[in-house]
Parts: C-alpha cells; structure tokens; sequence
C-alpha cells in the first residue's frame, strides 16, 4: 500500500476548489481545503500537506501574504494559482518562493504536470539528485558535466563561456522551474548587476545556438515571456 | 470636462518650455542689439519682440511663457531699446498701446495654439473611442455566440433522457471547445487593457525575437497538434524593442486564425528577419487565402460575420485582427496581409531602434 501524497487546496471559490480536488482525488492524491488564509495557516502547520495549491485572490488576505510567512519557516512546495496574468504578479510570487504558477483558466494535465513536477522537486529534485550522484545532468541529448564544466550534445563538448556555462548549469540545477530574469542574473553577476535583462538575453542567444537544433524552437531552454527561462526536465 | 482640462493646463512649467523661452528670447535681445549697430532708430525694437513673443507662445505649453514673455518683452523694449536707453522711462508715447499690443498678441497666439493642441488631442481620443467601440461591438458577438453554445449543450446534457455515451461526449467537447475560444477572446481583451493601462506608452524592453516566436508556436502547438508549425529566425540575434506578452498575443492570433479561418492549412511557416530598421515577423499557411473583397477592412474590426462567406461563420475574425493591429500600431510598426499562391500571409514590422515611436 502506497502513501498517497496530501494537497491543500486553498481556495475561496467553491466551484474551482471542488474541481481540483475531485481532479486530484481521482489521481490518487488526498486533498484538504481551506478558504481563507489564516485557515490555511493553521492547516498548514496542522496537517503537514505535501503540496499547497495557494489562490492568491483570497477574503481575508492576500495569498502573497500566506506564501510569504510561509517561507520564513517551511520550504514545502508551493503552486500558486491566479487570476492575476500580469507577468509582474508571476515574476513577484515567484521571487517569493513559490514553485510554480498556474493563471486561471488552466486545464486539468496542466494542474496535474505542475502538481507533479512540484512534488518532485522537494523529494530531491530529479535533477538535484542526479547532479549529486554523479555531477551530471542529462535530459535528451544535453548533457551538463557539473565537475569538468563542459556541456555536452550527442557527446560533443559545446564550448561555452563561462558565463554561459553558468547560466546553463543554474538552470540545470533547477530543471523544470521557471527561474526569473532578476533571480538568474542576481546569481550570476551579483545583488548589484541592475535589472539589464539584454545582456542575459545575449547569452541565452549565443547559448541557444550552441547547443539547440533551432534555436526559435527550443528543445531544452525554453522562455517563459517576461518572466524568465527554464531548463526542461527529464522524465 | 474640458473646461477643468483647459484650467490645469493654464499655467504648466516645463523645462522644455523653459529653455525654449530663454533661446527665442536671447535671440530677439541679440537680434535687436545688431540691428541697432546697422541703425540707431529704434522703430524695429517692438516688431521683433512681437515676433518673440508670438513664436514663444506657439512653441510652449499653456500660457506662463508667452505673458512671461510679453511682460519682459515691453519692459525689455522700454528699458534697453527705446531712449532713454538703459533706464526706464514710462513717460514715452505710446508706451502703454505697446505694452497692450504685445499682451494681446501673447494672450491670442496662446489661445489660438492651445485650442489646435486640444483639437488634435480629441481628435486622437475620438479614434480610440471608435477603435474601443468597433471592438466592443466585435466582442459582445464574439462572446454571445459561444456562450449559448455552452449553455445549450450543457442544457442538453442534464435535460435530454437516454442521450448515447457518444452524443454525451460530443456535447462536453463541444462546450469545453466554445470555453476555450471565450478564454483566447479573453486573453484578447486583456491586451487592449494593458495598452490602455499604459496610456500613451507602453512598457518596451528589448526582447530576443526569436524567443517570443518559439513561446508563441510551442503554445500553438499544444492547442493545435494537428498543424505543423515551423519557425525560422535569422543566425543573428534580433533584439527588438516590445511589450513582449503582446506582441505574443499577436502572433497567437496570427496562428490562431490561421488555423480557424485558414479551413485547410496543415502547415504554418512563422518566421523573423531584418528589414533595414525594421524586423519583420510573418505568419505564413498553405489554407483556402483571404477572400479578395475582405482584405482592405481585415484589420478595423468592422468585418461582419455575415460578409464572411466562410462556413464558420460565427468565427469572427474582427476582434483578434483588430487587436493586433492596434498593438502593432502602439509599437510604431506597421501590419499588411496579402494572398500567396497557396495561403495567405499575415505579417507586421516592428521598429528595431526605440527613438522614434508616435504616441497613440
């Protein structure tokens, strides 16, 4: 008998909180439902859930504000879902800690890949856990050699910069996540890089045409517009 | 309403105006000290402060620097220019028909400019009231049509006894399908918004073309397994100046219509590249074309659902044309659609320098 994993909903719209639990119920998650934050809370330290699914448009407070306190004491995986579709909004509940996020409308293997890949993430994230054990990262035909610094497609060393190799080996760290442009470039260059995103999209350009078929059709670093990049993520 | 506008705008101080004052006035002193060289009378002191006067309140806002100017003027004409010279005299005949002169002129050229400057700017407004109205009237349609479907089939579904597991399914599909196509009008929606937000401005960061390109056609894909989407984007990085989330709702729609109104398109080329300071994005498909008569009013969303002989009439392709054209338009670029042999072409040129970008 396996232990199946529990999802807090959190959510003040009935009709949607009704339709992702009957959905991850019938996915084999067990699920639990507040719809205020400050319930949401007390479930939290409660009921130790696996996984948060927090809505940020709640009565009582701003689910920033939940997503916040949470992070001054727990790293459990957050996905937060929102009628907001500003990419201000993602960028912020992003740069707050959230893993993921989802804007409403979103459709149902949408909520269950991001369910998933959130789960995974804080069971050492697949790639983590690679890159622990062997100091590599593979997804299809790439390959990120964390000790020799190299990259590698189909086998051959691509010849990166090092800030390239940098960017490449930071996404790769956090395969599947979207990282933001502030957070990439605050870990490459420093807290006081400035916000100059064109420099990074130089990079990403000249990386891209290195290691990808096509670099308008990417296969391994995608753009998520205005909000940042990821590295896609083994299955 | 315009009357408040008319009162805050009375007296504006800008450094802009401020240094134009200084440099029109600065000229007429000059001009006035030559001329005196050349000629001691000093008849020609008045007409040319006049002139200063009358260019300083065509050149600035509201009405602070053209009295200013009218106000320093007489006092310059009295003090400098007229004798005794370098001292005031307010004895001198005529001196205050000058004076009234030149504060009449001031206080007409300021009027005068000021009223053109508020014409222009309702006439602006009033082409967007138009715009905001084609569109409204294309959404409400836009949003009808689907609904009632959404409705009826769902009716249909808790209603109608002993429908077959297969008519059921078909119901569900064709409800969540109608769903999804109010969710696109939507996302159209809120770009007019977010244009509106920024007002005259809008948000432009240099973005990697090529990455907007590929985000838009790996959406697309998963909307539309069906169509092959190939993109192409130069070898060299084209960064060009845009609210990026727009201009990948724009190729969206592009996509989008291809694939609804396109009626047999299997394949779409999207692509980028230079054109001198331009970068041009193209949309290309192998579908039926644009019928011939519909081209020259594709993009004002005046486009009827009615003259579209297409069978999916209910379609209408009004809205997310619009909504791209104004887009564009907002980023100073321009958009053209044309048939090819096979297909239709939709494409758009975007500025590849920031400079030169109008205001709405």
């Amino acid at each position: 008998m396996n232990i199946r994993e529990k999802i807090l909903i959190v959510e003040d719209e009935k009709s949607i909180a009704h339709f992702i639990s009957t959905i991850l119920t019938s996915n084999g998650y067990e699920t639990i439902q507040a719809r205020t934050g400050n319930e949401a809370m007390t479930m939290i330290s409660s009921h130790c859930p696996d996984l948060v699914i927090l809505d940020l448009g709640l009565p009582d407070m701003d689910g920033m504000e939940v997503l916040r306190s949470l992070r001054s004491w727990s790293s459990l995986p957050v996905v937060v879902v929102s009628a907001r579709s500003h990419e201000h909004d993602k960028v912020a509940a992003l740069d707050l800690g959230a893993d993921d996020y989802l804007t409403k409308p979103f459709g149902t293997a949408e909520l269950l890949a991001r369910v998933r890949t959130a789960i995974r993430h804080t069971r050492t994230t697949s790639s983590s856990s690679e890159i622990a054990q062997r100091g590599t990262y593979t997804v299809g035909e790439l390959t990120i050699d964390y000790n020799k610094h190299q990259v590698l497609v189909r086998g051959e060393n691509v010849h990166l910069t090092l800030s390239e190799f940098r960017i490449v080996a930071l996404l790769g760290k956090y395969a599947g996540k979207v990282l933001t442009y502030d957070y990439i470039i605050k870990e490459l260059w420093g807290p006081r890089a400035g916000r100059d995103n064109q420099i990074l999209r130089v990079n990403m350009a000249n990386i891209r045409r290195k290691i990808e078929k096509n670099p308008a059709e990417p296969e391994y670093l995608f753009t998520e517009v205005g909000v940042g990049y990821r590295m896609a993520e083994n299955e | 309403m315009r009357q408040t506008q008319n009162k805050a705008a009375l007296f504006p101080f800008t450094f802009r105006d401020f240094f134009i004052f200084i440099g029109i006035f600065a000229c007429a002193v000059e001009l006035c000290i030559l001329l005196r060289m050349a000629d001691s009378s000093d008849g020609f002191a008045s007409p040319v402060f006049v002139l200063a006067v009358l260019l300083i309140s065509r050149f600035t806002n509201g009405y602070l620097f053209g009295t200013l100017a009218a106000i320093l003027g007489v006092i310059g004409v009295n003090y400098i220019f007229t004798y005794p010279y370098w001292a005031f005299d307010f004895t001198l005949a005529g001196y205050p028909l000058t004076f009234l002169t030149m504060f009449g002129v001031s206080i007409i050229t300021c009027t005068m400019t000021t009223k053109i400057k508020q014409q222009e700017h309702l006439r602006v407004e009033g082409e967007k009231e138009k715009m905001r109205a084609n569109l409204l009237r294309s959404v409400s349609h836009d949003i009808r049509t689907p609904l009632t479907s959404i409705v009826g089939a769902t009716s249909a579904l808790l209603e109608t006894e002993g429908l077959s597991e297969k008519e059921q399914r078909a119901l569900l599909e064709e409800a969540r399908d109608e769903a999804q196509w109010l969710i696109r009008v939507m996302e159209n929606l809120l770009s007019i918004t977010r244009m509106g937000d920024a007002r005259t401005q809008l948000a432009k960061v240099p973005e990697a073309a090529e990455e907007i390109l590929g985000e838009a056609a790996r959406k697309f894909r998963k909307r539309f397994p069906e169509i092959q989407v190939a993109v192409s984007a130069p070898d060299e990085l084209l960064l060009v100046p845009m609210d990026a989330i727009l201009i990948e709702q724009v190729l969206s729609n592009l996509l989008e219509n291809a694939a609804t109104h396109g009626q047999t398109v299997t394949q779409i080329q999207l692509s980028v590249q230079r054109e001198q300071a331009y970068a041009r994005f193209a949309a290309q498909d192998n579908g039926c074309g644009i019928p011939p008569k519909e081209l020259p009013r594709l993009f004002d969303g005046t486009l009827k659902h009615s003259e579209t002989p297409s069978g999916d009439g209910k379609r209408n392709m009004g809205i997310g044309l619009s909504v791209c054209m104004a887009i564009v338009r907002a980023h100073g670029g321009t958009m053209e659609a044309k048939n090819l042999s096979r297909g239709a072409e939709f494409s758009f040129r975007l500025p590849l320098s920031e400079k030169e970008s109008p205001s709405l």
